[in-house]
């Protein structure tokens, strides 16, 4: 077993091969060995924690992730399985914040559910409405904005 | 190391923007992981670590997450501001700097050493530094997964991973320096040589020091791929001379003191021990050049030495020896070469003394087995040195085959005919095969035979063998003297496969028409007996029927009148083999029958084995004592020159008696020891000449076949020019004999006068074919 403790203080402990799914962390432990001291983790807090290791325990027995080369095929596509959906349906916060963890803690397969989601959020938006989406200020000036239109006409959807 | 609460260590970590605050929290950190691995360190400390560098990495982002200023930037691509994807090369700039300083120190340590004890301080601080590495370049895996990829990715050349870029500088400030005037290789060569010398080393150690320069090789492109550039420039090279050097100075030495066998053992020594050191600390890669160099001086350097000394071995036979020759020549190309020249002499040479030995000084006399077996112990004898000591190889099976046509066919006994191997195997075939063959048993008979085959291969002249051999089978059948059909069949049928249906079609035809004969004699009885009364048929009677042509069977040369008491058989068979197959001719070979004949004249009763012309002859007593020479000739109607041998024979074993000169009488005190007599022996003088007959026909047929196979090749080449015809005609005839080139001449010529071939005017040694 393995104890984790978050940026606020609270403990989890759970199975080591569901923390392992971490790479960060199943190096660390390769490197330093086994102890029972508590692993801290100070750029996670406690509710996002509780999330990411709801991820981890389902997908505890996956086979190792892909060499490099597969590793493009898995990134073109936008699939995501069922389950992840379901798992991934949360406010947009909570969104950016295991996104977040996944990129800290190495968890490249949670990573990719988060940016897969995100991406899908995009897909199929205008500018505009993607700026009202992500509450993001237009900072361009219309000479800016035109200019880059056309850097980027080849990837208009037409 | 400290233990304080999660809670308080996360407020005292340094800013993310303060490069300074977050090295200074992290160098310390870094050393502990590169230089006091034992004493370990907590989860807490690794985590923060980690955090720290990861923060720095990710600041700007986590600075104004919700800023969009960044976003510009990307797709500008070079923009000096901070980007998120720019973050770390100051982290990164950092870690160069801290190695360069770690590696000064370490290097220090190596200034006074040389040999064993630098490569002892080389390998540890080696080992030290690359596991430590590998725990930095894990802590920083945030820095390699996107700066470093980034930068890569861009095409920026001399980034590295972590681990990698620890090695670089490892290479710079550490090997370079020690490796100054090939300090460290020469303390590397300086173990092997020891080594070589037969003194005990720590080869852990070598493998370790060697390990370390095939890591060290990095491919600029691809780091993921092996690069030997500074195993090989740096170690492999100089390694190389050394080892040439040595051997050629130890091998010299060796060969000036010892013997040329000591001194192949002493080589195939060496050479394990070098295959060996390649397995035991070298790069596998090196094998492909240590060999070579190896086999270039302990081998070819000293090959002339091993050819000379080749002969000598293989006069004392000492298998173990000529097998290390074989090896150690194998190695080097060319090397093998004058050995297969050396052995072909060598058992033509054996196998000429060996025939000479069983010939002495009379060829004539020569005994057909003992000849047959000279030949095989040599050729067995070499065979199994080929197959021991030169595992068996196709060039010196070459060889063996080489010589052994040689001798075989060219010797003491033969003298210049070529055909007298093949009369000799086929007499000693015959002999194994006729019923006095002692050793007939079958599995040393089915030797026998093998070994037959086995001088088959090697005689030229296959057609004379078989002119012999189907008259000696013609012989064994007639008289009834095969020890077994079983062995019969089974000589045709080698002999068939090794030549061929047309070979061993006569044979087989001869084979069949005993079979024939049987079923016809066992039917004649039968109808016979149904038709006449048993007092008819007071004599026992069997006729073998032989096709002519296949048989190699003359008509006699004398008539005969056929005696009154077989009268009768002999037309009742005529009458009865017409009837059955009308228009067929039957030449009865009186010559080659025989009889058996009981006395009732002496006070024994006996039994005569007697020629048909001895019986007609003998018959003649039933009604006189005392005939002349010319009675005789007129009541049998034989000529003088069949009459006398059959004659003679009795004479001599004294049935008749010559009185005066001119008349046989019959000797009524005639006594034998056996119950049976023998009259029906062969004469010496024919014996001769069937010999020369054989030879005769022999010639007749090669005629035939040059002709048939010179009319063959034109009929599918229409033209072909003199020189390619002699060609073709050699190749496709030397199966069965080797053909002179005046013969087949001889035979153009002859069927340009049958109008078969022209000469194709106005080109010189042109033919064409006529249809």
């Amino acid at each position: 077993m393995v104890t984790l403790t978050t940026s606020d203080n609270e403990q989890f402990t759970v199975d080591k091969d569901v923390a392992e799914r971490s790479v960060l962390i199943k190096q660390m432990l390769e490197d330093i060995g086994d102890t029972d001291q508590p692993i801290p983790l100070p750029n996670v807090s406690s509710n996002v924690l509780k999330k990411v290791l709801e991820y981890c325990s389902h997908h505890r027995g996956d086979p190792p992730p892909p060499a490099d080369d597969a590793e493009e095929s898995r990134r073109r596509t936008t699939d995501i399985s069922e389950w992840d959906s379901r798992f991934i349906q949360v406010d947009q916060e909570m969104l950016f914040e295991i996104i977040l963890a996944a990129n800290y803690l190495d968890i490249k397969p949670l990573l990719d559910v988060g940016c897969k989601t995100v991406a899908n959020m995009i897909k199929g938006k205008t500018p505009e409405e993607i700026r009202k989406l992500f509450n993001i200020q237009n900072d361009f000036t219309p000479e800016e904005e035109a200019q880059i239109r056309k850097e980027n006409e080849w990837a208009e959807d037409r | 190391m400290a233990s304080s609460a999660p809670s308080t260590s996360a407020t005292r970590l340094p800013p993310a923007h303060d490069l300074g605050a977050t090295w200074s929290f992290l160098e310390p950190g870094i050393e502990l992981m590169m230089t006091r691995l034992t004493e370990g360190m907590t989860y807490q400390r690794y985590m923060e670590l980690y955090t720290v560098a990861y923060n720095h990495c990710t600041s700007s982002r986590m600075a104004s997450p919700a800023s969009n200023s960044d976003l510009g930037g990307l797709g500008a691509g070079g923009s000096s501001k901070s980007g998120a994807n720019l973050v770390g090369a100051d982290l990164y700039n950092c870690l160069i700097r801290y190695f360069q300083t770690h590696l000064a120190g370490v290097r220090k340590g190596a200034d006074s050493l040389t040999d064993e004890p630098l490569l002892k301080y080389y390998a540890s601080e080696w080992d030290r530094y690359t596991t430590g590495a590998n725990f930095v370049h894990r802590l920083f895996a945030y820095l390699n997964r996107h700066w470093v990829k980034r930068e890569k990715d861009e095409g920026r050349k001399h980034v590295y991973t972590v681990y990698t870029l620890a090695l670089v500088q490892w290479k710079e400030h550490m090997f370079k320096h020690v490796q100054t005037k090939g300090r460290l290789v020469n303390a590397l060569l300086k173990q092997i040589e020891k080594q070589r010398n037969g003194e005990v080393i720590e080869t852990s150690l070598v493998k370790k020091v060697v390990d370390s320069l095939v890591s060290l090789g990095l491919d600029e492109v691809d780091t993921n791929r092996q690069n030997l550039e500074v195993y090989r420039s740096e170690f492999e090279k100089p390694f190389l001379e050394a080892t040439e050097l040595y051997y050629t100075n130890e091998s010299d030495a060796f060969v000036s003191q010892n013997s040329a066998t000591d001194y192949m053992k002493k080589a195939e020594s060496r050479l394990k021990e070098e295959e060996d050191r390649v397995e035991l600390y070298l790069h596998a890669s090196t094998r492909t050049k240590l060999i070579p160099c190896c086999d270039t001086v302990l081998v070819r350097r000293h090959a002339s030495m091993l050819w000379d000394e080749f002969q000598t071995l293989l006069d004392l036979d000492k298998a173990e020896d000529l097998y290390r020759t074989y090896t150690l020549l194998s190695r080097i190309v060319e090397g093998l070469e004058p050995l297969r020249t050396k052995f072909e002499a060598h058992v033509k040479r054996v196998g000429l003394a060996a025939v000479e030995k069983v010939a002495g000084a009379n060829a004539d006399g020569l005994e057909p087995g003992a000849y047959v077996n000279a030949l095989l112990e040599v050729y067995r004898n070499n065979y199994n040195t080929v197959m021991a000591s030169f595992r068996g190889e196709a060039g010196f099976l070459a060889s063996l085959d080489k010589a052994c046509r040689d001798f075989v066919n060219r010797n003491k006994a033969t003298g210049t005919s070529t055909s007298k191997s093949p009369e000799l195997l086929a007499k000693h075939t015959d002999a194994l095969l006729k019923k006095s063959n002692k050793t007939s048993e079958e599995s040393s008979l089915e030797d026998a035979l093998n070994d037959v085959m086995t001088v088959f291969r090697y005689i030229e002249d296959k057609d004379v063998f078989q002119k012999f051999y189907s008259k000696m089978l013609a012989k064994r059948l007639v008289n009834f003297a095969s020890s077994s059909d079983d062995a019969e069949a089974n000589m045709i049928s080698r002999l068939k496969e090794a030549c061929g249906y047309e070979y061993t079609s006569k044979l087989q035809r001869m084979f069949t028409d005993m079979g024939l004969s049987k079923e016809l004699n066992d039917n004649f009885k039968e109808s016979m007996a149904k038709t006449h009364d048993k007092s008819e048929l007071d004599i026992d009677f069997y006729a073998l029927v032989l096709a002519n042509g296949f048989w190699p069977l003359q008509a006699p040369q004398s008539d005969f009148s056929i005696p009154t008491e077989l009268l009768p058989t002999y037309q009742r068979f005529e009458r009865y083999y017409a009837a059955k197959h009308s228009g067929r001719k039957l030449t009865w070979l009186w010559q080659l029958s025989k009889n058996e004949l009981k006395t009732n004249y002496l006070a024994q009763k006996l039994q005569f084995q007697t020629s048909t012309y001895q019986s007609a002859i003998l018959l003649q007593y039933n009604t006189n004592d005392s005939l002349t020479l010319e009675e005789l000739m007129s009541a049998t109607g034989l000529n003088e020159q069949t009459i006398k041998p059959a004659l003679a024979v009795m004479v001599k074993a004294k049935v008749l008696v010559l009185e005066g000169g001119d008349s046989y009488e019959i000797n009524e005190d005639f006594k034998s020891k056996k119950m049976r007599v023998n009259l029906n022996l062969p004469v010496k003088a024919e014996q001769k000449a069937e010999s020369t007959d054989v030879m005769k026909t022999v010639d007749e047929d090669r005629k035939l076949l040059l002709q048939a196979t010179i009319v063959r090749i034109m009929k599918s080449r229409k033209t072909l020019k003199h020189s390619q015809l002699i060609q073709e005609v050699v190749s496709q005839v030397s199966a069965r004999f080797q053909p002179k080139v005046p013969d087949i001449k001889k035979a153009i010529d002859q069927l340009i006068d049958k109008e078969y071939l022209e000469r194709v005017d106005g080109q010189k040694d042109m033919y064409s074919y006529l249809a």
